[in-house]
């Protein structure tokens, strides 16, 4: 991959081992970059904070990126392509802050996600909006409420290819209410995770044995909404009669993931909170931090 | 979530129908009539028949797919009764629903291959089976015989068209709930649209009847003596000429195959083999069309619809689980067999088959006028089987037992029989499985609430305005005019050519998946179906507005 422009580094693929540096990409992209090798992560690239500070410099002079960006920018999507096989895979453009994850305020939902992106125009549209919400009255009033200074935040934008998941979940390796340790706790619902994130529907919730990957608890839920991605981003929309009190997860789905837990679990060294999904049969893991609950606050991969 | 059940209330007889229970069971049982598929009374030999269709036929149909009810069926006064009887307690009745809708589940996946591999090779068997049989030549011990193999082998083809008919409306339903949840309520009919425009028996007869009119167009002389004379004399004058009789050879080549059916359901009532005067009829009425009104030029166009509409609905659904996409491919493909099996199944049992049973008991009913225990062969329809066999075994002289039933027909046909009778329990709680049967019958037709407005369910999209044409039997048809509204109790598949003709059709009876909202449909014509009440309310003549997306028909003239 080059990279070009000034500063260098503006630009980072999940995998490359600059991109697990949290100054350049934020906790949350940092950890995933790190995981990328070992599982299957899917493949996407990182606006880091450079090319965040060459747009905050050069703010009042453009309307859209600045050229440098724009070009790099343009060129990754058209690798993520070839990584994809699909000439416009459709992509998702995630904030990512350097003082989010692993600090003392988790930011949630301060910052702005775009689902469903296709053609490199939308991305480019959707990566300065990203960075623009930095600037947001919203979000300064958020970093002075957490004493944080209000103009120095730094943000990276992570494009990476969105899965059109079949079922998400979100799977904790304690159970993060009771502190349980010996047992994985699993909420599942159908379609993309927004749903769940987002609490608009009472996922399934399924308990699996850490010991020996046994299901000893599941209550299967009335799943009356679904997030899908729809021409131009997403919707949420009813789940149809027939799929609501399905389960949407079998027994082999749930040790796979309870599997996947255990092992993210080992690698941090902390019970962790881990959003997936799977598409076709397959497994992709999205995101991975520390069950802030349950852990201090400092503890890093 | 399901509120408490009503109180079950006892439904009086009226007093013109006075009602004698076989037992206090009967009592308390919820009998409902079904006047879409028997609109009038029925003579005893045929009440009889239908009693065993449901109780030999559906019942056992319904124990192959474990479903959790029985059905019940009573001629009562003339009329014939059905009532649906929980197969296990009650508490059991949703698990049991559960495992029908597997069951049933498992056909509608197997279901071209059931079809093609299984049921239409049966119900061929059976019909070679009885046109293998020299009936005229029989002897009587041998007829008599005959006769019992042909009830058992009516039992078993009215279990094959149970079948083959919950599957197929199970299809077809469980797709427009799909499609509903997914898009909508976008119209009545978007989901349907997916499914039309296959080539199915129905259309084939009638397609037969076009291709005829257009060979009598060939010779002018053909032309010329079907346009002035109509009725049966037609036939007579038709015989006059080479060109006629070649007309004629068409005719009975295409009857051979297609002229199985009457005028509607029925034993009792000719086919058009015996009595081709509706078929000519039909084709007499085609003669002044155009080329355009060709029925494959609609098919063309309906199927395109249909391939533009999957496609955007694939579309809309790129996006979702794949368990949902799957689904919808799944029923789709069940749902479009499933509405040309709705009308197939007919042809091959319902006409086909019963052809065959209806020319068993005439000739039995040849054989007892010959020995004068009847006046007349079409008579046998007024006996009941063991009658029939007693007459049989040892003649005796029926004859006044026959006309004491016959003045009991007549005296019913005057007497509007009630909806119900015995216990009223209210409707049947929401399930994939009861809401097949409510798009079949319709269920009662919502309150118009508004003079001159009739409201029914919507049958077949689309606006037509023309003047009434109230027809009772198929008798009247000709009486139908080019763009007319045709108004009927029912329709069943020998009624199909009249929707070539009409403007506009409102029934009495039916729902969205009715015979007649599927054919108005592949016509393209707008109806109204299950009205209640428009062959009493409407009078012939007066201009109507039917409007068959809404299910509303304005009476705007008298």
């Amino acid at each position: 991959m080059e990279e070009t422009g000034a500063s260098g580094a503006e630009l980072l693929w999940l995998g490359q081992p600059a991109c697990g540096e949290v100054e350049l990409v934020g906790g949350k992209v940092a950890n995933l970059s790190r995981l990328a090798a070992e599982f299957r992560v899917p493949p996407g690239f990182c606006l880091t904070t450079r090319a965040y500070e060459c747009w905050a410099a050069g703010l009042g002079e453009a309307e859209g990126l600045p050229q440098a960006c724009e070009g790099v920018l343009r060129a990754a999507y058209a690798e993520l392509g070839r990584r994809c096989n699909q000439e416009e895979p459709p992509v998702a453009a995630r904030s990512s802050a350097v003082d989010e994850d692993g600090r003392a305020a988790s930011f949630a939902g301060q910052y702005e996600t775009y689902l469903n992106l296709v053609g490199a125009e939308q991305v480019a549209r959707s990566v300065r909006d990203c960075w623009a919400a930095m600037r947001s009255e919203r979000v300064r009033q958020y970093r002075r409420r957490y004493g944080l200074p209000v103009d120095q935040g730094r943000l990276a934008v992570l494009v990476q290819q969105l899965v059109g998941a079949d079922v998400s979940a979100v799977v904790f390796s304690a159970d993060p209410i009771s502190g349980d340790r010996e047992v994985v706790v699993v909420n599942a619902s159908w379609g993309l995770g927004e749903s769940i994130v987002g609490g608009t529907v009472s996922p399934d919730e399924y308990r699996v044995c850490k010991a020996d990957l046994k299901v000893v608890g599941r209550r299967v839920a009335d799943k009356e909404r679904m997030t899908v991605a729809v021409p131009g981003g997403t919707s949420e929309v009813a789940v149809p009669r027939f799929l609501r009190t399905q389960p949407a997860l079998d027994e082999a789905q749930l040790a796979q993931l309870a599997g996947l837990a255990l092992a993210l679990e080992g690698r941090w060294g902390w019970p962790v909170d881990v959003e997936c999904a799977f598409k076709e049969g397959e497994l992709y893991l999205l995101q991975c931090r520390p069950i802030t609950t349950l852990i201090r606050p400092e503890q890093t991969l | 979530m399901s509120a408490a059940p009503p109180q079950p209330r006892p439904v009086p007889a009226p007093p013109d129908f006075p009602v004698q229970w076989d037992s206090p069971e009967e009592a308390h049982l919820p009998w409902t009539r079904d006047p879409m598929h028997f609109p009038a009374p029925l003579p005893t030999l045929e009440g009889e028949m239908w009693c065993r269709a449901m109780h030999h036929g559906f019942c056992r149909a319904q124990e192959a797919y474990e479903m959790p009810i029985r059905a019940r069926a009573k001629q009562i006064n003339t009329y014939h009764y059905g009532a649906m009887v929980p197969a296990v307690p009650l508490e059991e009745m949703e698990a049991q629903g559960q495992r029908a809708g597997e069951r049933i589940g498992a056909a509608i996946a197997r279901l071209g291959e059931l079809w093609e591999g299984e049921w239409l090779p049966q119900v061929k068997g059976h019909l070679a089976w009885w046109d293998g049989y020299d009936l005229a030549g029989a002897a009587p011990a041998a007829l008599r015989a005959h006769l019992d193999q042909t009830v058992e082998r009516f039992d078993r083809l009215w279990e094959l068209h149970f079948c083959i008919v919950l599957p197929a409306y199970a299809a077809m339903s469980m797709f427009a709930d799909l499609y509903g949840d997914l898009f909508g309520g976008e119209g009545a009919f978007d989901s349907y649209r997916l499914l039309q425009g296959f080539e199915n028996k129905t259309l084939e007869v009638n397609q037969g009847l076009w291709d005829l009119s257009r060979k009598a167009c060939q010779y002018p002389q053909v032309r010329e003596l079907l346009v002035k004379q109509q009725g049966a004399g037609a036939i007579a004058a038709l015989e006059q000429s080479p060109e006629g009789r070649a007309f004629l050879a068409d005719l009975r080549e295409y009857l051979q195959v297609y002229g199985q059916c009457g005028t509607t359901w029925g034993l009792s009532t000719p086919t058009w083999i015996e009595e081709p005067s509706p078929a000519l009829k039909n084709i007499q009425g085609y003669l002044g069309r155009p080329e355009s009104d060709d029925p494959r030029a609609g098919l063309a166009v309906l199927a395109d619809q249909r391939e533009k509409a999957v496609a955007e609905a694939r579309v809309r659904l790129k996006g979702y689980p794949r368990q949902v996409v799957d689904q919808f491919e799944f029923l789709l493909k069940a749902g479009q067999l499933g509405v040309v099996l709705s009308e197939d199944h007919g042809f091959w049992i319902d006409f086909n088959a019963m052809a065959r049973v209806r020319r068993v008991l005439v000739e039995v009913g040849k054989r007892l006028a010959q020995v004068g225990s009847i006046a007349a062969a079409e008579d046998v329809f007024h006996l009941g089987l063991d009658e029939l066999r007693a007459e049989l075994d040892q003649p005796g002289d029926r004859r006044a037992l026959i006309a004491e039933r016959q003045a009991q027909l007549a005296h019913f046909r005057t007497v509007s029989a009630p909806p119900m009778l015995g216990m009223d329990y209210g409707p049947p709680p929401d399930s994939p499985l009861t809401r097949i049967f409510g798009k079949l019958f319709g269920g009662p037709p919502p309150a118009a609430g508004e003079a001159g407005v009739l409201k029914g369910h919507a049958g077949s999209a689309g606006k037509a305005r023309g003047r009434a044409r109230v027809i009772r039997s198929l008798e009247e048809a000709g009486r139908l005019q080019l763009g007319e509204i045709l108004v009927a109790e029912t329709t069943s598949p020998p009624w199909t050519p009249l929707f070539a003709t009409a403007g506009g059709i409102v029934t009495d009876t039916g729902g969205i998946l009715s015979h007649c909202a599927v054919v108005a449909r592949e016509y393209r014509i707008p109806a109204v179906v299950g009205t209640g009440a428009a062959t009493k309310v409407i009078q012939e003549g007066q201009l109507l507005e039917v409007d068959g997306d809404t299910g509303t028909v304005r009476i705007v003239e008298e």
